[in-house]
């Protein structure tokens, strides 16, 4: 972010013009910003409303209860997060996607890590050519049904593995950190090797933990893809719904036509009467929306400066 | 290689023309022998069709519920025993074992001369112990024969000899064949305290090689998918030469009215889609200039932040944001009805097809311009401050010192987004597509990746999707090329 400040500018006087343009583009983003917000508090207030107020178009800019006479008032409850417990299917779909993330990512991270360190070195038999090899990926791919086909000849269609094997090499990935390892000065390494360090050691020791901010940056990147993914679990799960990213599994719930309370298991803690009106399909569709952005949203305030590096490092590269 | 000095590569150069082949040979035979141990076509130990086809030669090896996991009742009636199940299993790791040990002298290979004669005898025991296991995988297809014939159920069981069993035979004979030759002509070291070492390249190399082979398997091997484009295939079917069809499905591309007038329709929504994103391709440069106008740094990192969180949210979720504003009970008709007070206002606006193109750029660029601003904000933040002195100096206004500085500043960044743009005219991904398509809108909608999709993975017409596939790739790559030419005349830099 700039932190430029317009000292030079100060002294001149501000003209008419100026206030009117100055006002009118700070409008401007004001607004944009409100319609790139809006929709997730909308979404929010929603899912901790009344439903019934919710499905009968009821809530417009805060959450809102009935009270005894059946109006709506302002209130909050939580109901809905809670009987997510009884939707089907929803519980294996977070496993599964926290599993790929996790597993997913630091199998990513590692690879980039090794891939990205090794190509640095000049040494290496046809490291040019294996270089552009790696990179040459990024510009072309054989076509989406030849990927499926070769998955399915690999026997990785309805297998978890599929989530997290192919995505191990991301050539991208590999030229941040390769960018990043060549701007650590090479004494570094060379006085461990003098000292007798073998090319792991000192990628363990010394190159590891010099880029922890690129890999930072990598993984979570690594991370919100993982937890985004939707087109792999849709392509190569057919067999196994057990195996559905939670994106596929809201894909399914936001087309459903039939209702998704129908979808509720019996029993739990709720009698059927109340799960019937409280669990209508709207509701539980924004709820597992609701779910599905959550940790994104409370990562991504911590994550946003790696966020920019990253794409600065990306932009460096051209 | 030849230039190299080191002892290691001028000790390979003394040997013989013979050896050095038959080394490479070897090496390379045992390359894709490895390759092969997780390569389910080519798994020796699917000695009966009701083994899963899924499973490799290392699946079968170590997992027994996944090979049997579709002959339940056959292993219930014992119409194969299980300790033929057992036979194979074993049989299959005493292969992978020899397959391993001539890798793991391949790769001593590389060493220098001491390393490499010692490397050579794995193989010369290993190619062996793989024959060993090929005997007792057919050892464990006979039992499976004379008992299905005794229990009268050999239609059941369907025992055969797998292609994958002849072929790693194949690679035994080979690998022994080239590692004996190899072994034999490398003459031992003379020097008894000479040790096993490995020249520096090499060692890189064979750390590398492993992400070679990820990257070899997932992003290059798809490319053998491609012959599917000259077969009649049939999921579930085979290729052959009495499927074989030439350039037929090249052909419906334009001979197929069928084929034609939905590859038009497609052809016109993708081209009009990647057109309009192009030609908005400014906004995310409008949003940075706008935005360093403003004074307050404070201001500018809150819209900063909040304007690029959609970026980071899935299509489907973007489709889940979309039911909850403006499906029939969303915010724009709750909105209408109870703050506008106007009534029957129950439009469901996604289930409307009008100005579906247009829709589609908003949601891309609602996702995409606060995160696509991000590489122009720290373009201007780069910007020579002196400039803008020098300009006021000369008294030009804010509008000139814009005009004349922050956007010629910001011109190279924004002239290789715009090509890698037109580099990805018939990509535009289909996961947004897919998501906001309905029966309205499913004729302006469809992209080309949507369409690939559909026909490919939805109606099965394998060969027709690929041969669709194909003809984008090769357009996808010659755009690339012609992009990058013309960025290295105009800008003498390459965008790749």
């Amino acid at each position: 972010m700039s932190k430029k400040t317009k000292e030079p500018a100060m002294h001149i006087k501000r003209t008419a013009g100026d206030w009117v343009f100055d006002t009118a583009i700070v409008i401007l983003f004001v607004l944009f910003t409100i319609i790139c917000v809006f929709p997730f508090y909308y979404l929010l207030i929603n899912t901790i409303s009344d439903n019934d107020l919710v499905t009968s178009g009821k809530i417009n800019f805060f959450p809102m209860l009935k009270d005894a006479a059946g109006n709506g008032v302002f209130g909050v409850q939580i109901n809905n997060y809670i009987a997510l417990q009884n939707v089907q299917d929803l519980g294996s779909s977070v496993i599964v996607t926290v599993a790929r993330t996790v597993i997913g990512t630091a199998l990513m991270v590692i690879t980039s890590a090794w891939a990205g360190y090794l190509v640095t070195k000049q040494k290496m038999w046809k490291r040019s050519f294996w270089y552009r090899f790696l990179v040459i990926t990024m510009y072309f791919n054989a076509g989406l049904v030849p990927w499926y086909m070769n998955m399915l000849m690999m026997g990785l269609t309805d297998n978890f593995l599929a989530y997290v094997i192919p995505g191990m090499v991301a050539p991208y990935n590999i030229i941040l950190v390769k960018t990043y390892i060549e701007s650590i000065p090479v004494s570094l390494e060379e006085s461990a090797v003098i000292d007798g360090a073998s090319t792991l050691t000192v990628w363990r020791k010394i190159i590891v933990p010099l880029s922890i901010p690129i890999l930072a940056t990598i993984s979570i990147f690594g991370a919100v893809g993982n937890w985004n993914s939707f087109q792999d679990s849709l392509l190569l799960m057919n067999n196994r719904p057990d195996l559905y990213t939670l994106q596929h599994r809201l894909y399914i719930y936001l087309n459903s036509s039939s209702n998704l309370g129908a979808m509720m298991s019996q029993g739990g803690t709720i009698s059927e009467q109340a799960a019937a009106s409280m669990l209508n399909q709207r509701v539980i569709q924004y709820t597992v929306s609701m779910v599905s952005i959550i940790p994104i949203l409370l990562v991504y305030p911590f994550m946003q400066r790696y966020f920019v590096k990253g794409i600065m490092l990306g932009a460096v590269k051209g | 290689m030849r230039g190299t000095v080191n002892t290691a590569a001028s000790a390979e150069e003394a040997e013989s023309l013979g050896s050095r082949v038959s080394l490479w040979v070897y090496r390379v035979v045992a390359l894709i022998a490895g390759m092969a141990l997780f390569f389910p076509p080519a798994n020796p130990g699917r000695i009966s069709e009701k083994i899963n086809a899924a499973a490799s030669l290392f699946t079968t090896g170590i997992s027994r519920d996944t090979i049997t996991n579709s002959m339940g009742r056959i292993l219930r009636s014992q119409w194969i025993q299980d300790s033929d199940i057992t036979l194979l299993m074993i049989s299959c790791i005493v292969v992978m074992l020899g397959v391993i040990a001539c890798a793991a002298g391949a790769c001593m290979s590389l060493g220098n001369r001491k390393m490499r004669r010692t490397g050579l005898l794995l193989p010369l025991c290993g190619a062996p112990v793989m024959g060993v296991g090929l005997f007792l995988i057919h050892r464990a297809y006979q039992n499976m024969l004379t008992h299905g014939e005794e229990v009268g159920k050999l239609d059941t069981i369907k025992v055969m000899i797998p292609g994958g069993f002849w072929v790693f035979c194949v690679f035994a004979g080979l690998l022994l064949l080239t590692a004996a030759i190899a072994f034999f002509t490398t003459e031992p070291e003379k020097n008894r305290a000479a040790r096993m070492e490995m020249d520096e390249k090499y060692k890189l190399f064979l750390m590398m090689l492993p992400v070679i082979l990820l990257s070899f398997i997932f992003a290059y091997l798809p490319i053998w998918g491609w012959r599917y484009a000259f077969f009649d295939y049939k999921p579930g079917g085979v290729i052959g030469p009495e499927n074989y069809v030439g350039l037929k499905w090249f052909g419906s591309l334009f001979n197929d009215p069928a084929t034609v007038s939905d590859l038009i329709r497609v052809l016109r929504n993708t081209l009009i889609m990647s057109g309009l994103g192009i030609a908005t391709s400014w906004l995310p440069i409008a949003f940075a200039v706008l935005l360093a106008e403003v004074r307050s740094t404070r201001f500018q990192r809150t819209v900063q932040t909040l304007t690029t969180i959609p970026n980071f949210i899935s299509w489907v979720l973007v489709y889940a944001i979309a039911i909850c504003i403006f499906s029939t009970d969303g915010f724009v008709n709750s909105f209408l009805t109870n703050v506008m007070h106007q009534s029957g206002a129950n439009t469901n606006y996604l289930q409307i097809a009008d100005h579906t193109w247009l829709k589609m750029l908003l949601w891309g660029t609602w996702k995409g311009v606060g995160w696509s601003a991000i590489v122009y904000i720290a373009g201007i933040a780069g910007i020579d401050q002196q400039l803008y002195e020098a300009a006021r100096v000369d008294g030009a206004n804010r509008f000139r010192c814009i005009w004349h500085i922050t956007i010629p500043g910001l011109m190279p960044t924004y002239m290789v987004m715009l090509l890698m743009s037109i580099a990805g005219i018939l990509s535009n991904g289909m996961e947004q597509y897919l998501v906001f398509e309905n029966a309205m809108n499913k004729d302006v909608i469809e992209v080309l990746d949507l369409y690939v999709y559909h026909i490919g993975i939805g109606q099965n017409q394998i060969p027709l999707s690929t041969v669709v596939g194909i003809s984008k790739s090769l357009i996808g790559v010659t755009l690339l090329f012609g992009a990058n030419g013309i960025s290295k005349a105009i800008r003498g830099e390459s965008i790749i």
